[in-house]
């Protein structure tokens, strides 16, 4: 059947394959996600209910997996989530959890869809506040009062506040959510272009003309490498709202008030908004071309980085690619704009919320805290998530990278945040961003491109 | 009553047996046999009935259940699971919405020439490999080999390729000295870059289905015609292209629909919003906005439903124009 030939390549391949396998002396099995340097205390069982026979349902959004995973920019193995089920199971003796794992690609549908069918208890879910207007989701503060051993002390400052969401019928904005993943927006810069300029660093909390000034002197044949340099880039399409909002911010400007949608009021063509979008017309001029379509950014956290400063960046695999291209002298970290009030930027991440129809709500209670302990939020670190309780500034895996992650830690603490940015996930961000783009590909001039996004977002809300 | 019906009549009268017991009996008995075949006939068939059903119930469920499902929906403010009666509000916001007319503009401007340009030169492809005498098969398979391929990962592959600094296309248009286009960062290109991206991708399809064509047609005919003093060109035109029409209609009606319809490749290279400045959003993509991210069920099925009754007319008007019977 085989030729002699065919048969050595096969037993030639096989070998190979054998001897790569051998070759990898990473034992997976021992990793556990958990920082084992730091001292985390073994939570007790709980014994104070009986679990036997509940099942807890969680959906999870993201890159996870229930077997050990290879990091694709480290190579390191990423533990599956086998580990925290055993935990929980363990710590809740009788309990069984159900991961549902969904990717980014279209969570919001898929939420709906499983939310309105009553297919999970346990829900990670960045769009809380349409899902809580709908009824869907159950009110924490109830647990939390009977809860002695629980604290809202333990997330990072203003996480708490800014998962906060109206039902159906509150007046005042209620807790649906725990924060579970962090997330923050900085601004990011190549220390190695500032100094092949003779450009200072840019300082913690820069302002708009320090920016551009710096941008400007940064853009064109870099004098020591030769090669073409850009001072500045950011994205023109997809979030060119949250960048020209927090610009904006910068100036003493807002998006605009209300979080109820019959109490919204846009305010997006401002005088600090009309003044923010001719700086980002301007600092275009600084970036190469592409920026409305995703472009021109491919070196960035490379060695061959041609761009000097990255507006509106999130801290998403930020160490592992630093570390894995050997950039940790390079890259650094400034705050975005911040108001009189210290506050500025864009209110990201996820929490963690109960289903309203969840049949095990003391169990999912349960998870809730899980999620969010020191255990379970060092494990979701390892996989890549960006943890939300402060404890995290004391694990050794934190410490270690001090320099790029203490920023981040602070941008989150300091979002713009009353109220956050709760259209991010509706038409008027549609709206915003479209204009945005036309203004960048001079279709309309920054005042007449505001003023439209203005007069549609106003006409949404009416006909809403 | 004439005479010659009277007398005709009694002829054809089917001849009558007198009633006897034992004819009785075969009667019976034949009736019994025709009754036994019509049962064993219906047991038969409604075996094929019940491996019809489980398509059938799939059809109804995820087919027909959301088709009335939409049209219901339209008439809602619908979020999903508050619903509120608001009659045709919904198509009325659709119908004095400007971004959705700018995405019918859209659909209809990448759409016409994807086809403007897809057909013929499919068909002179087509053409040329049908010409060659050896290797017809390598061709067939290179030039298929583009619709074979996911359009998301070619929207992708597209993207890089006309990026505007280090794309290939650039690359080669400034070799040459000619000026390179912002392609996707400019509205008045990105629309060329999604046609560019229909065509390498529909292009195969249209060369396999004309081919299939072009090899039905006769050889008598083009021989007559050569005897004829024909030359290339000319049988060309007068029997390769009349003999090709009902091709030509059946690409025109199916390129139609799915140039209406077209939503991946938008969404890979635009976004929802078709960045950028919603210069490549089309129909689909706005529906997809408003619905999917925007939580606007309502005014999504609306859209869905205005969307759908372009498409009928179109097709009615595509099939008049080509004469082509259903």
């Amino acid at each position: 059947m085989f030729s002699t030939k065919s048969f050595l390549g096969i037993v030639l391949f096989l070998l190979m394959t054998v001897t790569l396998i051998g070759c990898n002396n990473e034992s997976s099995s021992e990793n556990t996600g958990v920082d084992e340097s730091s001292e985390v205390p073994e939570t007790e069982v709980d014994n104070s209910q009986d679990w036997n026979g509940q099942t807890v349902k969680v959906q999870l959004i993201g890159d996870f997996s229930m077997e050990d995973s290879t990091d694709p920019i480290t190579g390191e193995t990423t533990p599956g989530l086998k580990d925290v089920k055993e935990e929980f199971e363990r710590q809740h003796p009788g309990a069984t959890v159900e991961f549902i794992l969904m990717p980014w690609e279209g969570y919001t549908e898929k939420t709906q869809a499983m939310l309105t069918s009553s297919e999970a208890d346990v829900y990670q879910m960045p769009g809380i506040a349409d899902f809580a207007a709908q009824g869907l989701l159950e009110p924490l503060q109830p647990y939390m009062d009977k809860d002695e051993e629980f604290s809202t002390d333990i997330f990072i400052d203003q996480q708490v506040d800014g998962w906060k969401a109206l039902g159906p019928e509150s007046s005042d904005l209620e807790i649906f959510g725990l924060p579970f993943f962090g997330d923050a927006r900085f601004i990011t810069y190549d220390k190695k272009l500032f100094d092949d300029w003779g450009v200072e660093y840019l300082s913690e909390h820069p302002t708009m003309e320090e920016i551009g000034d710096k941008a400007a002197k940064m853009t064109g044949t870099n004098p020591v490498t030769g090669e073409q340099n850009y001072g500045i880039w950011f994205r023109g399409d997809w979030s060119s709202a949250f960048t020209l909002v927090n610009a904006a911010e910068g100036l003493g400007g807002k998006w605009g008030t209300g979080f109820a949608w019959d109490e919204v009021e846009f305010e997006f063509n401002s005088p600090e908004m009309v003044k923010s979008l001719n700086w980002l017309l301007e600092m275009q001029e600084l970036a190469p071309e592409g920026i409305v379509s995703n472009q021109g950014q491919e070196k960035w956290m490379t060695k061959d980085n041609n761009i000097a400063i990255m507006l509106n960046t999130g801290p998403g695999e930020l160490v592992e690619q630093v570390q894995a291209q050997g950039l940790e002298d390079r890259i650094a970290i400034a705050q975005e704009f911040k108001n009189e009030d210290g506050a500025g930027g864009l209110f990201a991440g996820s929490p963690i919320t109960m289903a309203k129809d969840s049949e095990n709500k003391d169990l999912a209670w349960e998870w809730l805290k899980y999620a969010t302990s020191e255990y379970a939020q060092q494990y979701f670190y390892t996989t890549g998530a960006f943890p939300s309780v402060k404890s995290a500034l004391e694990w050794e895996s934190v410490k270690e990278h001090e320099d790029l992650l203490g920023p981040v830690f602070e941008a989150m603490s300091t979002p713009y945040n009353s109220p956050r940015y709760h259209w991010a996930a509706a038409q008027p961000r549609f709206i915003l961003t479209s204009e945005i783009e036309a203004a960048l590909t001079d279709q309309r001039n920054a005042q007449e491109a505001l003023d439209k996004a203005q007069k549609e977002s106003t006409e949404w809300l009416e006909n809403r | 009553m004439n005479e010659n019906q009277a007398k005709v009549q009694p002829n054809q009268e089917p001849e009558r047996r007198p009633i006897s017991p034992l004819n009785r009996q075969e009667n019976e008995q034949s009736k019994r046999v025709v009754k036994k075949d019509k049962k064993k006939a219906f047991g038969s068939g409604i075996i094929w009935y019940i491996f019809l059903i489980p398509a059938f119930l799939g059809i109804l469920l995820f087919m027909v259940y959301p088709i009335f499902e939409s049209l219901r929906l339209s008439f809602y403010q619908s979020n999903g699971t508050m619903e509120t009666f608001i009659g045709l509000d919904n198509f009325k916001t659709i119908l004095t919405s400007g971004p959705f007319w700018n995405s019918v503009w859209n659909t209809f401007y990448i759409g016409i020439f994807q086809i403007l340009i897809t057909i013929p030169l499919g068909f002179i492809f087509a053409s040329l490999i049908n010409s060659t005498p050896r290797g017809q098969n390598f061709f067939k398979v290179i030039y298929f080999l583009p619709n074979v391929t996911s359009i998301v990962a070619a929207a992708m592959i597209f993207a890089f390729v006309l990026h505007p600094e280090m794309g290939i296309v650039n690359y080669i248009l400034e070799t040459i000295g000619l000026p390179t286009p912002g392609w996707l960062s400019n509205p008045s290109t990105s629309k060329w870059a999604v046609i560019l991206l229909s065509v390498w991708h529909w292009i195969g399809f249209v060369i396999i289905i004309c081919l299939a064509n072009l090899q039905a047609i006769s050889p008598e005919m083009y021989e007559a015609a050569r005897i004829d003093g024909a030359g290339r060109v000319q049988q060309w035109l007068f029997i390769t292209i009349p003999n090709m029409t009902a091709t030509f209609a059946f690409l025109l009606i199916t390129g139609w629909i799915g140039a209406l319809q077209r939503f991946n490749e938008v969404y890979v290279l635009g976004g929802p919003s078709g960045s950028p400045a919603r210069s490549i959003q089309t129909m689909g993509a706005f529906i997809y906005e408003r619905g999917f991210t925007g939580f606007e069920f309502g005014m999504a099925s609306a859209a869905t439903y205005v969307m759908f009754i372009i498409i009928l007319i179109f097709t009615f008007l595509n099939i008049k124009i080509s004469n082509m019977k259903l």
